[in-house]
């Protein structure tokens, strides 16, 4: 069974935003107003930022900036305060999101510590014709709802390392009656970056380029001491 | 594989086994856990009926990526980077990826319209299209009869490929001379400083991929730029896509991201990158690190030498030796002795190496020093040996097209082309070829424009001082406008005349910034939604209805067709083309030194009265004939910022600012974002509003930063609002503090305060070019970017 896993050289990251905004438009994720962004509540699921310099750094030390999808845990604490299994971890240690079973209660967004959550304050909207370009993808089931479809009003959603693709990569692998190749299934953010930072793959394929990366000299993961083993790795800059 | 089909049938019929098994979990007891235990067997993809993935060209920047359209049931819902256009490789920035809110938008012109009411008074009324044909031919037939075809002008924007020539072609069949582009806003005093080096009128292309060391001078590189996808893409190579990593350092007065993903950024006094380019000449020169083939046997002016009266003149070493000691540039440029030192040894021993001239952005754009800057920094290159070796500093090259038929025998057009321009390039601005913002202040000054069409130009929010553009428009009886959105400059148009968004059109765009030659081909992704049309296609039906010789000058059915005649030799066939949207021809074939081939295309090749010998001018023997036609009092009205031979070889000016220091402290300096790029009308993408300023937290509006050392000086707090006060007015924003940044500057980013184009983009925001010094150089007729000063208080 794979394990899928990104790798984010912040070396090569040029904190363009194209991610950002390739997986708005892959995702759906809608605009919100002028006065909700300022908020803090765009629904960015792959947000870039700037980093605060901490106490202490010289005064001329160059500015720094994140890049930030789902880390996608291998111990997430998001699965485990949901009290309705509306997000729970997959085979392929993917950590899924069924808005069909979200309550809308927000243990998950408190719990997760990359803030990397984002709750639909208001229904969704797209102005005038805008609504043409979304994305028709969606993970369908018996209750269950996942990827691009529309987020209603009061449920929480994320980054789904582009899920959908997956499922897409898979059927064509089915009806060609292979294996899902290696670099078939990419998110939305890796496909588009610019700087050529991001690397996904299978971690439990030794020779993908994430099992390679990931042992790095330059490797770390976010937040390593809180214990949510990410799946997401980042490389050092320099 | 192009035209990939996923039905939705599929995708059921391939799930129908699954969901089988579904069924059966579904009687188990623990049903909350079903889709735990076993989620990828329980669920299917659900997708549209009805797919295809059409290739394109972006035009959201002048990178011009290649992309490929998912059109889905008839939508198009997503872009992606096309993997064979060797720009971007696959990659797509913010603003390709929200394209589709440029082809969907709300407030996009939907149809051909005719003013009723005053001028900006926002009345109109519909037209049809054949009435636009006709009504633009008579004018145009008019002004043709009258013996004044030079009165039709027109100013145009971001065009490369056909459409470029084509407009040019257009207005020289009208019979005038006057078709403006806006390069004297940005690109201009680049190509000029390359030209009156290197005697080639066009940007160069930086072999970054097999470069040490890259220095970068106020260019923004990787946010603003001619192609900054070109330079990501590039940078990223050298630091981590081979096995020794090459350095970047970028000098700037402000960081912004380009100088953060630098390997070093350096902060300079704004308008002194000349002297610290000089100042590493002297280091390079005292320690004889330079090419001493290159500087004596194919370059003119390095040493003192005796022109062909037998007087003497300054050479390139001893003014530099002489001038630019790195102890007193530290005193101008406010650089450490030391670093400059530093970084001039490892530029000349980390070689191959080049020194970027800044094309775009920063503080360079501008004034005569601006080119002598360009110069200085190309210098750079020249004593390192840069020019046409791997690793250094290439000639773009264009695909092979043929030329364009001779223009028919036609009198009155003859005599119309030989007009003065309506810029003055050429005359009033004796070194320039182009001075687009300067064309409202001829028009003011008296010179007649009875027809002005603007493409892809909005000169009232883009320029300087813009505002002067619509007292000059109140003198030009006949405005067209092209534009896409009803921008600031359509809304004094007397026609608006929608042409379609990029994704809607035919056109081809020439890649740029890889040295070898390769075209790319725009086309439509789908049926064009509203009542638009190209307006290559205007234009030619415009010559039809004309005709007589202006027809017979644009034989073309459509721009379609023009495009395939074009380009019919650049290396394959139209169905390739349509079909990968991109052709190159790769490999970029280096000119030895002296070579005829480096003589007829690296060196000198466009100089049009220096000699073609391929050698690099030190000293600007182009700028010295041009200069030499002018009597001394003509040169010294255009107020030169040196004399002697300094002026002919690049030197340091001194900016002579709008405004004193002492009553504004600050220098003004607007800056173009990645998310909203050059272009006004990325300004009504609602999502690159909302990611507009990352880089300080900010979102969906303007604001201006500041040194915090320098805001607690003045008492000002983070994020309060502020008056930012030139000589020529006042706007009120957002303060906000940011360490990188010079203590003199402040930066207020481009492309907001709009008072059109649409919901998003207007009133929000404010644009700074509105207090900025409305002046042209007077050289070169560029516009001036770099010198307004400005005050900054509270609000």
């Amino acid at each position: 069974m794979a394990r899928w896993s990104m790798v984010i050289d912040l070396d090569k990251c040029v904190a363009c935003q194209g991610c950002s905004i390739a997986c708005r438009f892959e995702n759906n994720t809608p605009i919100v107003s002028p006065e909700e962004a300022e908020l803090g509540r765009e629904m960015l699921w792959n947000e870039v930022f700037p980093l605060r310099a901490e106490e202490g750094d010289i005064a001329s030390e160059q500015s720094r900036f994140l890049t930030r999808p789902c880390m996608h845990c291998e111990n997430p604490p998001c699965v485990k305060v949901c009290p309705v299994q509306a997000t729970f971890i997959g085979d392929e240690g993917i950590v899924h999101q069924n808005y069909a079973r979200c309550i809308g209660c927000r243990f998950c967004t408190v719990a997760c510590p990359y803030g990397v959550r984002y709750f639909n304050w208001y229904a969704p909207s797209w102005e005038e014709g805008l609504e043409q370009h979304l994305n028709p993808d969606r993970v369908m089931g018996n209750g269950d709802l996942e990827g691009p479809a529309i987020r209603p009003r009061g449920v929480v959603e994320k980054c789904t390392y582009c899920i959908h693709r997956l499922h897409k990569a898979r059927a064509r692998a089915e009806a060609e009656g292979r294996e899902i190749r290696s670099g078939e299934y990419v998110p939305a953010c890796v496909q588009t970056c610019t700087g050529k930072a991001r690397f996904f793959g299978d971690l439990e394929d030794p020779n993908s380029i994430v099992s390679q990366l990931s042992q790095e000299r330059r490797a770390f993961r976010l937040l390593e001491e809180a214990g949510t083993r990410p799946k997401t790795i980042y490389l050092e800059e320099g | 594989m192009m035209n990939e089909t996923l039905s939705r049938r599929k995708f059921l019929r391939l799930s129908a086994g699954v969901m089988g098994s579904a069924a059966v979990m579904s009687t188990a007891p623990r049903l909350l856990n079903r889709l735990a235990s076993d989620p990828q067997s329980a669920v299917w993809l659900e997708t549209s009926t009805n797919e295809r993935i059409v290739p394109t060209v972006c035009s959201m920047c002048p990178s011009g990526c290649g992309m490929l359209a998912r059109i889905a049931d008839g939508n198009l819902v997503k872009m992606e980077g096309s993997p064979m256009h060797p720009i971007n490789v696959g990659a797509l920035c913010p603003k390709g990826q929200a394209a589709p809110e440029l082809l969907y938008n709300p407030d996009r012109l939907t149809g051909p319209m005719r003013r009723t009411g005053e001028r900006g008074a926002g009345q109109w009324e519909p037209i049809s299209w054949d009435e636009a044909i006709q009504t633009v031919a008579d004018k145009l037939n008019e002004l043709r009869q009258a013996g004044h075809p030079e009165r039709a002008a027109l100013l145009y924007g971001e065009t490369r490929g056909q459409m470029r020539g084509f407009l040019k072609r257009f207005m020289e069949a009208v019979g005038s001379p006057n078709a403006v582009s806006h390069d004297s806003l940005n690109i201009e005093a680049a190509k000029l400083g390359i030209y009156l080096t290197q005697g080639i009128y066009d940007l160069p292309a930086y072999d970054l991929e097999n470069s040490n060391y890259v220095l970068s001078f106020g260019a923004s590189l990787l946010e603003a730029g001619r192609t900054p996808q070109r330079t990501v893409s590039g940078l990223s190579y050298m630091h981590r896509g081979r096995a020794n990593r090459g350095k970047v350092v970028t000098f700037d007065p402000r960081e912004g991201v380009s100088g953060a993903k630098s390997d070093e950024w350096i902060s300079i006094k704004p308008g002194t990158d000349a002297a610290l380019a000089l100042a590493m000449c002297n280091v390079i020169i005292k320690t004889g690190r330079f090419d001493s083939d290159f500087v004596h046997n194919y370059a003119f002016g390095f040493q003192d030498f005796k022109d062909d009266d037998g007087k003497d003149h300054k050479g390139f070493k001893n003014f530099v030796l002489e001038n630019f000691d790195p102890r007193r540039v530290e005193q101008i440029t406010g650089v450490p002795a030391t670093t400059i030192s530093r970084i001039a040894g490892e530029f000349a021993g980390n070689r191959p190496s080049v020194a970027i001239v800044p094309a775009k952005g920063g503080l360079l754009n501008g004034g005569f020093g601006g080119v002598a800057t360009a110069m200085a920094v190309h210098c750079l290159n020249a004593l390192v040996g840069s020019l046409e070796t791997p690793g250094g500093v290439q000639i773009q090259r264009y695909p092979d097209c043929p030329d364009w038929p001779e223009l028919p025998a036609d009198s009155a057009a003859e005599a119309g082309r030989e007009a003065e321009r309506i810029d003055g390039a050429g005359t009033v601005f004796p070194v320039g070829r182009y001075a687009y913002q300067a064309v409202a202040d001829r028009a003011l000054d008296g010179y007649p424009v009875e027809a002005m069409f603007l493409y892809d130009a909005n000169p009232v929010y883009e320029t300087p001082g813009g505002q002067k553009f619509i007292q000059a428009f109140e003198k030009i009886p006949f405005i067209v406008s092209f534009a896409t959105f009803m921008d600031e400059s359509a809304e004094y148009a007397d026609l608006a005349l929608p042409e379609p968004t990029f994704l809607e059109r035919w056109q081809d765009d020439y890649i740029e910034g890889l040295g070898y030659p390769g075209v790319a081909l725009r086309q439509p992704v789908l049926e064009p939604l509203h009542d638009t049309m190209n307006t290559g296609d205007f234009l030619l039906q415009v010559a039809q209805k004309m005709g007589g010789p202006v027809a017979q000058a644009m034989p073309w059915d459509s721009f379609e067709a023009l495009l395939k005649d074009r380009l019919q030799n650049v290396g394959t066939d139209w169905e390739t083309l349509t079909e990968l949207g991109v052709w190159i021809t790769p490999g970029y074939r280096f000119a030895r030194r002296g070579s005829e081939k480096w003589i007829n295309e690296v060196v000198g090749a466009d100089r049009r009265r220096a000699p073609r010998d391929g050698r690099f001018d030190f000293f600007s023997r182009e700028l010295s004939c041009i200069l030499g036609d002018l009597s001394d009092d003509e040169l010294a009205a255009l107020n030169p910022g040196a004399s002697g031979d300094a002026l002919y070889l690049p030197h340091q000016e001194d900016v002579i600012y709008e405004g004193g220091e002492k009553e504004f402290p600050f220098v003004l300096n607007v800056v173009t974002l990645m998310s909203l790029g050059p272009h006004s009308y990325n300004a009504n993408l609602p999502t690159l509003q909302e990611i507009s300023g990352m880089v300080v937290g900010e979102r969906w509006g303007s604001w201006v930063e500041m040194n915090p050392e320098t805001a607690a000086e003045l008492g000002l707090q983070n994020k309060q609002q502020v008056w930012v006060e030139s000589p020529f007015g006042k706007v009120q924003t957002k303060l906000r503090l940011v360490k990188n940044i010079h203590r003199d500057v402040v930066a207020l980013p481009h492309n907001q305060g709009h008072k059109a184009i649409g919901r998003w983009a207007k009133d929000r925001g404010v644009n700074g070019l509105e207090i900025m010094n409305p002046a042209s150089e007077l050289f070169t007729g560029l516009a001036s970017f770099t010198n307004t000063r400005v005050k900054v208080y509270a609000a």
